[in-house]
């Protein structure tokens, strides 16, 4: 290592750290008159302070300590980790790999529902086929046709885990990284801020848990959504387009953010003028995003037709074919690719599903489990519809508000109320889908302020709320101590209670929360420690034994329905309608915004 | 500091000492141990509802991964004292060695991966070394030293410089050697003797004194270690696996049953085809005399500096030339070797090259995959980490900088990211199973110059002080 006198810079950031900081970063301590950090992450970054350590050894110091931590992870067992008949996540994952590499591709998404089928887009099915490729050179036996199945060799957990970093420092990280730059840029933060926000982003415990501990590829999908937001930051439209399709096209969760995607980019083509050239140009882009989506999948289709490989006979031609309004005759030539994108999309979107899955803390499962109102009474195209129309009256306002003023600045808040929208209201919602609104809301960290109190208060109270809904599913998969260890590691270094409640009691340079905001989050705060004191000394009475967990999901929704309207009341308030409308007075919100 | 901790929390892999009694260990070690063991009942009695074997095996590594955790309290607070003892106008070196002293990959790897309680050990040294620094301390720092060797005997090689140190500096007055300060002498003696009667004498009680002797010192064991540990030795045996090659070409005598038993493996009796035989009597020597110009030094001037430069010294004597060396025993030169390391440019040039080979010699230690990434993602975060920090706090000497030593480090240190690579990577893909002893060898040969590239530079900055 070169001793530091040798190394410059390539090149002087324009903004070095100036004494007042305008990230919330530093507190200013009235007795000593000094300058201290903020919060302990800060003060793991005093030393690098306005010198020079340059980007070029801080940022691999931190793509190494967040490894670490990823890493130390994934040597807690996995979801599905000795516990058949079914396994978990992980054998689905693996299942995915044996498949793909082993079977033509037009059997891929037939290929023996009950197990494990497919049921991710396109670009899943790739990842899996390159990984299973990769992974059969190290070991055959691993991917083996029908003999793997269940399989839970400890190198073969290794390989996966490794995939699992690999897929996302390939894609996830760069992407934070470039968007933490655009935020640096477009609000004038310097580096050194920048760098914190960055590590309080990759540091956040949900997202570690799911994709390491309990094992997925969430955050390649999450990856290019970071990607759309931090193109959309750089004014970038079609580049966004393009990313966006890889996010779908990896996990079709990322329909969450598709209001907000298609509020933004209509918008951009619509004020402050009529522009329909670029109406064309994304449109032209986002069609051909998809055609090269699924083009692997058609030619492997047009080779296999070509092969002449029949699928099996027993499978179930997807209902999708016979809505079309015209017949479709199985001789013509375009039947087979038919037939593929149609069960594609049938796999993908499970229609037949129940309301919601599991125990996940939104709006049905609380009122249905709760007792409130029990919702199986009611018949399942009657709730779909229900959801449907509570999910757009949700998704509205922050969708409307950003075709109105589609400004940049604007899109990870918007992101996130509509996320926020769909996981409390919608079909199909999954306890892990809470990472969809988290990131966006996280990415807030980097923005204008980000940490001061009034916006880490907040990202800190979702986020921990957040993983504190998901601790019923990690206990199932053995993972209580990455849990405890990684919230509580980073509630201390954002310095968020229970760790510090300087944010709540101390004395707050700057602007201090809200007397109403400090107290909902104290007692929401209160709730889950005495949850957690509860659930582990306390058995749930034996006529209801799922007792802890309803609470938890009704805990759980109404903070997630409270982060949703603070996330629509900035979005409103920074978007500047309220201004336009005359509903507030210009002077106020401007007093308002210089305060942060 | 807690983040630490806590990746060193979330990492419990591997073996567990699972037997109570380890019998290789002083008595004091089995008296901690057999707290612990009442502690783990006490524990095990509240767990005992869960009758799953699975799980029970998981609480048991909880267990002993909590107390190794707990027990580096010790530690932490010896530092906080170390701290706490220097002058206020080295405040921020120690406190930045004590921060590389506290994260130190090495007890990482030793204690919380392979699993060990090194971290209370060396708590318990510096604590000793911190109590050493005002005067009305020696007393409890010898007293502490010797329970500390109660604990581990390994700390014997240190023994020497607590022995001239406390002779010079606290049973003889400053002004000459025949000022014997008779009272000092004897609350020292008593001290040390109630330690040693507390740990031997049940042992001595039963009969059993001989028996715990060998059991402590086992001479019968071969010259270098399992995996070789990185010290003269290895590049002794190194040398000598060059010459088997070379041997016929130069027509040097060979001794054909030794090469066989090179070739088989690293374990026990080693012995060597080209170049004579090493006994116990020469290591002896050898550290002896490795030891006894620092010790001298010490004699002449025992001030608190030169006192821990001597343990540093004494340490890498034994290290570099003892007999049977664990590579775990590096600990025992780095950790009193990082007190000082700040305290000019020139004893952190000597340090750079230590911190890199310790630690790099401690990596077959840990050898499954899973564990790969864990000791090479952080202990490379340490060095970057640890010598960018100390390259900016440490002053500046008055005295020149030796130019080569600074370049032999950086050149050396350049060097260990394609011997890694290679190691743990290239080997494998290239000879398979193959050739296990290679990278190994290779390993402690490249350790071995860089432990021994830094004692020299250490003895040239000692020296010429």
């Amino acid at each position: 290592m070169p001793p530091s006198s040798s190394h410059r810079p390539r090149k002087k950031r324009k903004a070095e750290i100036s004494s007042s900081s305008s990230n919330g970063t530093v507190s200013y301590d009235a007795n000593t008159k000094r300058e201290k950090p903020a919060f302990p992450l800060v003060a793991f970054f005093w030393p690098a302070r306005g010198t020079s350590i340059s980007q070029w050894i801080l940022l691999p110091c931190i793509l190494m300590v967040v490894g670490l931590f990823r890493w130390c992870t994934g040597i807690w067992p996995y979801s599905g980790f000795r516990k058949p008949p079914m396994h978990g996540d992980f054998e689905a994952q693996r299942h995915w790999m044996e498949l793909t590499t082993n079977l033509p591709l037009t059997h891929w998404y037939f290929h023996n529902l009950e197990w494990w089928g497919l049921d991710y887009p396109p670009l899943t099915a790739y990842h899996s086929w390159l990984l299973g490729k990769v992974g059969a050179l190290i070991r055959p036996e691993w991917f083996a046709l029908y003999l793997s199945r269940g399989m839970d060799d400890l190198d073969l957990k290794v390989f996966m885990r490794a995939t699992v970093i690999i897929s996302e420092y390939l894609v996830y990280i760069p992407a934070v990284i470039i968007c933490v730059r655009h935020f640096a840029k477009l609000y004038h933060i310097n580096s050194w801020e920048s760098s914190i926000a960055l590590t309080a982003i990759l540091m956040q415990p949900a997202t570690i848990l799911i994709d390491h501990g309990h094992f997925q590829y969430n955050t390649v999908m999450l990856g290019f959504v970071v990607a759309t937001i931090s193109s959309m930051l750089a004014g970038r439209a079609l580049w966004s387009c393009v990313f966006f399709v890889g996010a779908l096209g990896f996990k079709q969760m990322a329909l969450f953010y598709a209001p907000a995607v298609a509020a933004y980019l209509a918008g951009v083509c619509l004020f402050p003028r009529v522009n329909p050239l670029r109406f064309l140009g994304i449109a032209t882009v986002t069609i051909a995003s998809f055609g090269i989506l699924y083009l692997p999948l058609l030619l492997g289709t047009t080779y296999d037709t070509y092969r002449n490989v029949p699928l099996s006979s027993d499978v179930v031609k997807p209902a999708l074919l016979s809505a079309f309004p015209f017949e479709i005759k199985e001789k013509t030539w375009y039947y087979p690719y038919l037939l593929q994108l149609a069960q594609s999309t049938h796999r993908i979107f499970p229609f037949a599903r129940g309301l919601f899955e599991d125990k996940v803390a939104n709006v049905w499962c609380a009122v249905h489990s709760s007792g409130v109102h029990k919702l199986h009474q009611y018949s399942s195209t009657l709730l779909s519809r229900a959801a449907l129309a509570l999910t757009l009256a949700s998704i509205a306002p922050p969708c409307v508000i950003l075709f109105l003023r589609p400004k940049r600045r604007l899109t990870p808040l918007a992101f996130a109320a509509t996320a926020w929208g769909f996981f409390l209201c919608s079909y199909q919602v999954h306890e892990k889908n809470i990472l969809l609104p988290l990131l966006p809301m996280t990415l807030l960290l980097a923005s204008d302020g980000g940490m001061n109190p009034a916006i880490r208060a907040w990202v800190g109270y979702a986020n921990l709320l957040g993983c504190w809904t998901m601790f019923p599913l990690l206990a199932r998969d053995e993972l209580r101590i990455p849990y405890v260890v990684l919230t509580l590691l980073w509630s201390y270094l954002v310095g968020l209670p229970p760790c510090s409640f300087s944010l709540y009691f101390g004395q707050v340079s700057g602007d201090s929360l809200h007397w109403s905001t400090k107290l909902l989050h104290l007692v929401t705060y209160l709730a889950m420690l005495v949850w957690h004191g509860v659930e582990l000394f306390m058995r749930p009475p034996s006529d209801k034994p799922d007792l802890w967990v309803v609470a938890n999901v009704c805990i759980g929704a109404a903070g997630f329905g409270i982060c949703y309207l603070w996330c629509l009341w900035r979005l409103l308030e920074d978007s500047g309608l309220l201004v336009d409308l005359g509903l507030v007075k210009k002077s106020s919100t401007d007093a308002e915004k210089k305060k942060q | 500091m807690r983040g630490g901790s806590d990746s060193i929390e979330s990492a419990p892999v591997a073996r567990v000492n699972t037997s109570e009694w380890t019998l290789d260990y002083p008595p004091f070690f089995a008296y901690f141990e057999w707290l612990l063991s009442q502690a783990a009942q006490y524990a095990d009695a509240s767990m005992l509802q869960v009758k799953n074997l699975g799980y029970d095996s998981w609480q048991t590594i909880y267990f002993q991964r909590a107390t190794v955790v707990a027990s580096e309290l010790v530690l932490l607070y010896a530092l906080y004292l170390f701290v706490k003892s220097s002058p206020s106008s080295s405040k921020k070196q120690s406190h930045a060695a004590a921060v590389s002293i506290l994260l130190s990959p090495g007890l990482l790897i030793i204690d919380h991966i392979h699993f060990q309680y090194n971290g209370f050990l060396y708590g318990i040294l510096i604590h000793s070394i911190v109590f050493a620094r005002s005067d009305p301390g020696k007393l409890a720092s010898g007293i502490v030293f010797a329970a500390l060797l109660c604990l581990k005997h390994i700390y014997l090689y240190l023994a020497p410089a607590y022995f001239v140190y406390l002779l010079r500096a606290y049973c003889i007055g400053p002004r000459s050697i025949f000022d014997i300060r008779f009272f000092n002498c004897i609350k020292l003696g008593l001290g040390l003797g109630a330690v040693f009667a507390l740990a031997f004498g049940p042992f001595a009680y039963l009969e059993q004194i001989s028996q715990l002797l060998s059991r402590l010192f086992p001479f019968s064991r071969g010259l270098c270690h399992a995996y070789w540990a990185p010290n003269v030795w290895a590049m002794y045996s190194f040398t000598d696996r060059v010459l088997i090659l070379v041997a016929p070409y130069l027509k040097l005598p060979l001794n054909t049953s030794a090469v066989n038993s090179v070739t088989r493996g690293l374990v026990g009796d080693t012995s060597f085809a080209v170049l004579p035989n090493i006994t116990p009597r020469t290591t002896f020597i050898l550290t002896l005399a490795a030891q006894i110009p620092a010790l001298l030094k010490l004699f002449l001037a025992p001030t608190w500096h030169t006192f821990v430069s001597t343990l540093t010294l004494c340490a890498y004597g034994s290290f570099l030339f003892g007999w049977h060396v664990h590579e775990k025993a590096i600990l025992l030169v780095i950790i009193p070797f990082s007190l000082l390391a700040l305290k000019d440019r020139r004893y952190l040039g000597a340090f750079r090259p230590l911190a890199v080979a310790g630690h790099v010699s401690l990596f077959p230690l840990l050898f499954t995959a899973m564990e790969f990434p864990v000791k090479v993602v952080y202990t490379v975060f340490w060095l970057v980490a640890v010598l960018l920090v100390f390259d900016r706090v440490a002053p500046a000497s008055e005295k020149p900088r030796v130019f080569l030593l600074d370049r032999f480090s950086l050149l050396y240190i350049a060097v260990a990211i394609p011997l890694i690579a290679y190691c743990s990577l290239v080997h494998q893909m290239v000879f398979g199973a193959k050739y296990e002893f290679l990278p190994l060898m290779f390993i402690s040969s490249y350790s071995a110059i860089g432990v021994f590239g830094s004692w020299v530079g250490f003895l040239v900055v000692f020296f010429t002080e």
